[in-house]
């Protein structure tokens, strides 16, 4: 790995498609910066992206890289990162992707402290498919597909992942691009899943969850002081439904990621010509 | 045919029926005897009835019969369930100090051992079954030292309090039969030999398999009958450095395998039918991104959740057709336990060599049942493993463009492109889902789609030219009369001849092990009078590719009970349908 790594060689010659103005490009930046910034290296970095605008995002990155199926990419994620426990992961997706027809994979990937770092760009609806509902929408946010707003409450990604057994959980801002890209670092450098809900606007489909929106009412928890290690604060901020908070809300320092509580620690892909040495051994076994 | 000895253990769901049974076949198979078992068994843990039985004989024994000798019957039901296989010879033990009044046929011996106070006599009620072996073992005259072998492999883990105490229940059981019953007119006596055979089931097979040819990463969700790949992997694989996860579905499993397989690990998961039915969308998704992959489904009867605990040959058109657009993938189909090892191992160098996906579809009968083999049978200096076209530092500079960019997905001429694993320098690349180029990246430009369609089916003719998509023969070579079978069927196929012989019918047996691509048949088909597609499903899916195959109509015997085929009931099907007439073209 070499020292002198920019942001840029994280990333493709391909222009990014997504509207002028969409919150997935900061995203992507902070993203691209924070690895370099943590010395990885397109060779020995692996993206899993989603399905949606959001997960385009391993198009436009150049890393080794893979774009799955709609809701699928932390289990692919999980499945690299036992094979290699030596190539850094991160796993990328929108809030319908992740929260929606992936939710369960969220809840088990989380649960099980993968070591990876898992980005979701929340816009609060369906970007490629055009302006639906998400499970982040507010209750009275009218789409295409919900005239009058889903009524029903948005999930809180940042509780079911408390509740989940999360060792790291954290949320930034786009276009807040210092602050989006320390808390990246952050969670790439936890050792365990690293949870970043970003807010992401969608300038197509979203004018509730705005640019301006969320300049206003953010309020930044690092500067308030808040101590990601205390679990009960952590608690308050999570369940506080009345402010929208960037910063990073809880991190367990004690946190051994799944491979290592699983004495997993070779790369898997280094095999033997023919069958293992000792492989008459599993015959025997059967005497 | 030779002398056989056919025993059977029945009871309830959780009357320790399974290990009961196990332990006589391992004991059987440590005298040398060839040994197949076969399970009878209701979608239920307790309660239920069920049953397991072997079939043993110094001769290689591949198939189940209707007949029993020896049944230890720990409730009615597993005398009435048999009353059709029992004979006058046969002898039933049972406990008539319990609370059932055994009804027994009166021209079959009853044996009543008070199982359960012997057992407590030897130190535990839950040792009444051991008693029976014991018993079992006087009315055959077999040796109860190899019980004795068998119970320190079982028990040995446990202390050798546990393990002593269960060899004095056995000395008990033999015993009592001794000093109340004089069985020497039934004429058992079950020989041994030298040999030295293993018993293992074809869920085993696969495992050993899996980890013979180098799999790493296992990722799985429990189901019926395919849960036995992974408890055996489960505190084996992690001896040669690898891992198996326990994912939360099906969904979750295929991706974790795919993401261990793009991470450069062979890898591998197993389910059963309704799983494939929710990994079909991600096996697009390998096929497109060229990911080597080892998918087993271990069939069960379906549709839905079916029969989860019968047999059945239903996934076929599943696993060669599954999928939405259209998806080159290889499906290969073990047809003996031995094979369920050996086409595991042949699926890792297929999945890599051309980079796609690869069915291994074995089946129920396959999974449950047991069979002895000589040891050499899995002779690991014969695995051998070829990684494809994977390149390292040095190679990709050849496979660069002009402007330094990894071409992972390089139309060829043998449709192969190279592979890059995480790590290789300079070897970054994407790999997508979506119609790409030959860098990884969305395309929908016309030329590119058909490249890239026209370049993964190419590896499919590369490897119908390379490779020997073989057919196993049995039979008269020369006879008229063709049946073609696959998956478990062979056994019972192979033992139907010497019925059919005995009939004065000859036929050619063909079994074949590769559904995708698989072996021409037509000059075989051409050659016959009469062809026969045998196999455990209502529609004849395997028959109809043969057709489709050769152009031609052929016969069919179905069978879609939820049981295996047995081999008398094979000849004398075949018989009948000999005698048919050819279905209209
Ligand atoms: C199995 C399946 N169902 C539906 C879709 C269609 N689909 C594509 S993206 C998407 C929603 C994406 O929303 P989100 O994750 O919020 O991402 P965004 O586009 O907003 O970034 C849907 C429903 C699909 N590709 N696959
Ligand atoms: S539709 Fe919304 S989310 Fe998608 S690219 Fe445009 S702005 Fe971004």
């Amino acid at each position: 790995m070499s020292s002198d790594v920019r942001f840029t060689d994280f990333k493709s010659d391909k222009q990014p498609t997504w509207c002028p103005g969409c919150g997935d490009f900061g995203t992507m930046n902070g993203m691209m910066k924070g690895l370099a910034e943590t010395g990885n290296d397109p060779d020995n970095t692996f993206v899993v992206a989603g399905i949606g605008c959001s997960g385009k995002i391993g198009t436009y990155m150049h890393s080794y890289a893979l774009h799955g199926v709609h809701g699928r990419a932390l289990p692919v994620g999980t499945g690299v990162k036992m094979a290699r426990p030596d190539i850094e992961v991160m796993v990328a997706g929108g809030d319908g992707d992740g929260y929606s027809i992936g939710a369960g994979h969220f809840v088990h990937a989380v649960r099980r402290n993968v070591d990876m770092s898992y980005v979701v760009m929340d816009n609060r609806i369906y970007g490629l498919t055009k302006g639906q509902a998400s499970p982040t929408s507010r209750s009275d946010f009218e789409t295409s597909t919900t005239p009058e707003g889903p009524k029903q409450p948005p999930v809180n990604p940042l509780a079911l992942a408390l509740a989940s057994g999360a060792s790291f959980i954290a949320q930034s801002f786009a276009s807040d691009a210092l602050r989006h890209q320390e808390i990246i670092e952050e969670a790439i450098e936890h050792d365990g899943f690293g949870f970043v809900n970003v807010f992401s606007p969608c300038v197509t489909f979203n004018d509730v969850d705005t640019y301006d929106y969320f300049r206003d009412s953010l309020v930044d928890l690092q500067e308030e002081g808040h101590d990601p290690n205390d679990y009960e604060a952590a608690k308050e901020v999570i369940l506080d439904s009345d402010k929208e908070y960037q910063g990073v809300m809880y991190q367990d320092d004690e946190s051994v990621p799944y491979h290592e509580q699983h004495g997993v620690t070779e790369d898997m892909s280094e095999i033997p010509d023919g069958a293992p040495e000792d492989a008459m051994d599993l015959v025997r076994e059967f005497y | 045919m030779a002398e056989d000895l056919n025993w059977a253990v029945g009871g309830e769901a959780g009357d320790g029926i399974d290990s009961t049974g196990k332990i006589f076949a391992q004991a059987l198979s440590r005298a040398g005897r060839h040994v197949f078992t076969s399970k009878d068994f209701a979608s239920r843990i307790r309660g239920g009835y069920t049953a397991y039985k072997i079939r043993t004989s110094v001769e290689d024994v591949q198939s189940v019969v209707d007949r029993l000798d020896i049944l230890v019957a720990l409730t009615q039901r597993t005398i009435d369930e048999n009353l059709d296989e029992l004979h006058d010879g046969s002898a039933v033990i049972y406990d008539g100090e319990r609370s059932w009044e055994a009804e027994i046929p009166d021209e079959v011996e009853a044996v009543d051992v008070p199982l359960k106070s012997i057992a407590e006599d030897a130190g535990g009620a839950i040792m009444r079954n051991i008693v029976a072996l014991g018993a079992a073992c006087e009315i055959t005259g077999f040796d109860v030292e190899y019980l004795d072998e068998a119970l320190e492999k079982r028990f040995g883990g446990k202390g050798s309090k546990i393990v002593e105490n269960n060899k004095e229940a056995a000395r008990l059981g033999q015993e009592y039969v001794q000093e109340h019953y004089d069985l020497d007119h039934l004429g058992y006596n079950v020989e041994t030999t030298d040999n030295d055979y293993v018993l293992l089931n074809g869920d085993e097979a696969i495992g050993m398999g899996a980890i013979a040819a180098g799999c790493r990463f296992y990722a799985g969700y429990p189901i019926t009958p395919a849960t036995n790949v992974m408890e055996y992997l489960t505190g084996r694989i992690e001896d040669y450095g690898g891992h198996v996860v326990q994912a939360e579905d099906e969904l979750s499993a295929i991706n974790m395998a795919l993401g261990g397989a793009r991470a450069g690990a062979r890898s591998m998961t197993a389910t059963s039918g309704p799983g494939i039915d929710l990994m079909t969308e991600t096996f697009g998704l390998i096929a497109t991104s060229e990911t080597p992959l080892v998918i087993v489904d271990v069939m069960r009867s379906g549709p839905s959740t079916g029969m989860p605990t019968k047999q059945e040959q239903g996934d076929l058109n599943m696993t060669l057709y599954g999928g939405h657009g259209e998806i080159p993938r290889f499906v290969v189909a073990p047809t003996t336990i031995a094979e369920c090892f050996w086409k595991t191992v042949e699926a890792f160098n297929y999945a890599e060599k051309y980079q796609t996906p690869v069915y291994v579809v074995s089946d129920l009968a396959l999974a449950v049942t047991e069979q002895t083999f000589e040891p050499d049978v899995f002779d690991m200096d014969d695995v051998e493993i070829d990684r494809g076209k994977l390149v390292d530092d040095d190679e990709v500079d050849e496979w660069l463009d002009a402007q330094g960019r990894f071409r992972a997905h390089a139309v060829t001429d043998d449709g192969i492109s190279p592979r890059a694993k995480p790590g290789t320098v300079d070897g970054a690349h994407m790999s997508t889902g979506l119609e790409h180029d030959e860098l990884g990246r969305r395309t929908e430009e016309e030329d590119e789609r058909v490249q890239q369609v026209d370049k993964r089916y190419r590896k499919v003719e590369t490897a119908q030219n390379e490779e020997d998509w073989d057919y196993r023969e049995f039979g008269d070579e020369d006879a008229d009369n063709l049946v073609i079978s696959w998956g478990s069927n062979e056994g019972a196929l192979i033992e139907a001849l010497d019925y059919l012989e005995d009939d004065g019918v000859d036929v050619r047996v063909i079994s074949v092990p590769y559904i995708f691509p698989r072996p021409d048949l037509s000059d075989e088909i051409e050659a016959a009078e009469e062809t026969i597609v045998v196999e455990c499903n209502a529609t004849g899916q395997f028959a109809d590719v043969i057709e489709h195959d050769a152009l031609t109509r052929v016969k069919r015997i179905n069978k879609y009970t939820g049981v295996r085929f047995k081999a008398d009931e094979l000849a004398e099907q075949i018989v009948d349908q000999l005698s048919e007439e050819v279905p209209a073209q």
